[in-house]
């Protein structure tokens, strides 16, 4: 080897090292402190590229003392990548969480901070909904959620409605009469995506429990008061089974991909639709395009939100699925006291603050849980879109009881998930349902 | 000749001692690789299955010290219906790539090779296509296609407009066809190279002798790609295994978990509500030891029929 070609050998590996050493970036540059952020992006709101600007832009200018070093995703790789990153230990300083359910791991870990200290220390306890502030899946408050959530919105398209000689139903029986009369003329009486199996879950048949099993049907379970096989549980199951069998519900929703079925809903295909309160974000208006899935005039004449009507048997009325919010937590690696700490939190008390909050109101991405954020007033001020006002009105309508996976271990919902779509293909009934998920409950209580 | 003997012996370099270290050098980086990315990883991964990990730091976890707890999760996961329902959708795509893509790459290679069929070139291009496209676009483009309303419908309503789409009770029946559809180019390919290997002066020979076609396929072709045979077998085994990506966008395991595979329900159990790292690394160590055995009664097979090329 010639002397030349030794050195060229000796830079290449010191470029090498250098690159592998300072890759991962400096923590601290020009004296400003830098965090890392996982952050959802819900890509199916028409609005959520905005977010960059209006949110993240308006960060990186009120605070040039911090660096975010931000990481995007959406849906399953986000939810993946958060297990990677519980399972290495290796969280970034902030990250966008939920209450329970796919972030149940960052909070049995504590893999997140109680921000509640943090709430107290800045005296910022009194500008959040209580009820958004209550202990989480592990006993502390692991994430500052964006508001309380309704798993549970059923839209109606009430020119389909009108059309066809019919009107809201107020109960059960009513729904199911206007199946002959839409099928007639090719309409879905409810549009629901049910290919994932926890749609149905959380979006309907949670609401069905609460129904029939009274909001305090949890703690009564927990307590060894009542179990799956009894009469709610079974009768739950037995509604689904029906509204499959008279085709409320088309067994094909099977087959169609969570969210891919909200244009046909718009467009008259379904009488109805099923979702979560965030999908009401989906129908609004893009800002970058000036298109809606329905327009605004449509939202204020054609379309209502309300909540699935009246079950025979019911124990409670007028009752939707809730849920606190998602929001966000921080890294428990964070060093008590650090710089790291408090630009960290200075981020959270911008991502729920009354700027950002209002922006994810006025874009139907949530609705608020600080209590700054005066609803009606901006509602009549900035002339938000009908859906906004509608789905004030639908909070203020209806009670709530818990959302099953918010509550049960997946282990358990997971068999509530698999049996209701077994009664969707009429491969299992209510009650052999009711004593599979006994069974799976039964398991995992003698396991834990 | 002697002063160069004697310059070696001064540096301490012996032949023997730069075969060993050129032995090494050329072994090493691969054997570096293998132990980082296969054989660690294996022998990690049992050890977790017995172990009582939660997530978070292995070492100094002060929630939940890292301890054996013995075969747990083997257990639960024996007990648990699931498995078996993933386990018996895997021995179906193995069954279909084994007896399917197989024969019938082999079939479509050989028509083509022995000019049977006109346009080779534009049937190679047509068959070995869905092995160029992503998976992950392949699995979007059929679910889309057995939508309810999809093109499947659509086509169907040509020949009958009354159709109406109704879901499955045998949704497995779609992936399986999809996955003969998608991965038979690749057999068709390998056989295609191996069947220009062989001598074609041998096949004349045969056949101025007056063998039949049937004698010249069962007498020189098959026993010469009696290697490739097993070879494609154990390359359709273990891929039928690791089955995951195709499966996991078309139907996500669903509905109620009736296309579920192995890998699908590892990763379920890893990754999907509170993760149970124990029973996940509990399956893919099961998944592994199904595949040696696959692989052993292959090689069985092999050597009891094959092995004439």
């Amino acid at each position: 080897m010639t002397r030349l070609r030794k050195m060229m050998a000796v830079c290449l590996v010191l470029v090498m090292g250098m690159a592998m050493v300072f890759a991962n970036g400096a923590g601290e540059t020009s004296g400003t402190t830098t965090i890392r952020v996982l952050n959802y992006i819900d890509m199916s709101e028409p609005n959520s590229a905005n977010e960059i600007s209006m949110v993240w832009d308006k960060f990186a200018q009120e605070h040039p003392e911090i660096t975010v070093i931000r990481e995007d995703l959406f849906n399953e790789p986000f939810h993946q990548k958060v297990e990677a990153y519980v399972a290495s230990g290796n969280l970034p300083d902030v990250i966008y969480m939920w209450p329970g359910g796919r972030s149940t791991s960052l909070q049995t870990t504590h893999s997140v901070k109680d921000l509640m200290p943090f709430l107290e220390k800045d005296g910022l306890v009194d500008d959040y909904n209580p009820a958004t502030l209550a202990p989480q899946t592990a006993g502390y408050l692991a994430e500052l959620p964006n508001g309380l959530t309704s798993s549970h919105m059923m839209f109606v398209n009430t020119k389909v409605l009108k059309d066809n000689g019919l009107s809201i139903p107020k109960t059960y029986e009513e729904l199911k009469a206007m199946v002959p009369v839409l099928n007639a003329k090719g309409i879905e009486v409810v549009g629901m995506a049910n290919m994932d199996s926890w749609v149905m879950q959380s979006c309907l048949f949670s609401l069905v429990v609460g129904r029939l099993g009274g909001a305090d049907w949890y703690d009564r379970l927990a307590a060894g008061e009542i179990q799956f096989t009894d009469d709610w549980f079974v009768k739950s199951l037995e509604l689904i089974d029906d509204m499959y069998k008279s085709n409320v519900i088309n067994r094909n929703t099977l087959q169609i991909g969570y969210g891919s079925n909200r244009g046909d809903f718009a467009n008259g295909k379904a009488a109805f639709y099923i979702d979560g309160d965030w999908s009401a974000a989906s129908f609004q208006t893009d800002i970058t395009t000036g298109q809606a899935l329905i327009s605004p005039a449509d939202q204020a004449a054609n379309f209502e939100m309300i909540a699935f009507p009246a079950i025979p048997g019911e124990v409670v009325h007028d009752t939707v699925s809730g849920v606190v919010g998602t929001g966000w937590g921080m890294s428990a690696n964070l060093v008590a006291g650090s710089k790291e700490e408090a630009a960290a939190w200075e981020l959270i008390k911008f991502l729920e603050g009354e700027y950002v909050q209002t922006y994810r109101l006025e874009t139907g991405a949530s609705f608020p849980s600080n209590l700054n954020v005066n609803v009606d007033k901006l509602i009549d001020e900035k002339g938000l879109e009908p859906f906004v006002a509608k789905r004030s009105a639908f909070y203020g309508n209806y009670t709530t009881t818990p959302v099953i996976d918010g509550v049960l271990h997946s282990d358990v919902y997971n068999e509530i998930n698999v049996v209701l779509q077994e009664i969707g293909l009429g491969a299992c009934t209510p009650k052999q349902g009711a004593e599979r998920v006994q069974k799976a409950w039964t398991t995992w209580k003698a396991s834990n | 000749m002697a002063e160069k003997e004697l310059a070696v012996k001064k540096k301490g370099i012996s032949s023997k001692g730069e075969e060993l270290r050129a032995y090494w050098m050329f072994i090493l980086p691969g054997f570096i690789m293998y132990f980082i990315v296969m054989a660690f990883p294996t022998v990690f991964s049992l050890f977790l299955s017995i172990s009582n990990y939660a997530g978070g730091s292995l070492f100094n976890n002060a929630r939940n010290p890292l301890k054996v707890v013995g075969f747990k999760a083997y257990k639960v996961m024996f007990q648990d219906q699931y498995f078996y329902l993933a386990l018996k959708n895997n021995l179906l795509i193995v069954f279909i790539s084994v007896f399917g893509q197989i024969p019938l790459g082999f079939l479509m290679a050989y028509l083509l090779h022995r000019g049977m069929v006109k346009f080779r070139d534009f049937f190679q291009t047509i068959i070995y296509l869905p092995c160029v496209i992503s998976t992950v676009v392949i699995g979007i483009l059929w679910k889309s296609f057995f939508a309810p309303n999809g093109a499947w419908t659509d086509l169907i309503r040509i020949f009958n407009p009354a159709y109406e789409p109704a879901v499955s009770n045998h949704p497995m029946i779609k992936v399986l066809f999809v996955i003969l559809w998608m991965y038979t180019g690749t057999y068709f390919i390998i056989f295609t190279a191996n069947l220009q290997k062989i001598d074609t002066s041998i096949i004349e020979a045969a056949k101025i002798d007056g063998a039949s076609e049937m004698q010249v396929l069962s007498k020189i072709i098959l026993p010469a790609l009696s290697g490739v045979i097993v070879t494609s077998a154990i390359l359709a085994i273990s891929g039928s295994l690791k089955s995951f990506d195709l499966i996991y966008v078309m139907t996500a395991g669903g509905p109620a978990e009736r296309t579920s595979v192995l890998a699908t329900y590892m990763f379920n159990k890893a990754f999907k509500g509170a993760p149970n790292y124990p029973l996940a690394n509990a399956i893919s160590t099961v998944m592994i030891i199904i595949s040696f055995i696959f692989i052993g009664i292959t090689k069985m097979v092999e050597k009891k029929f094959g092995g004439k090329e």
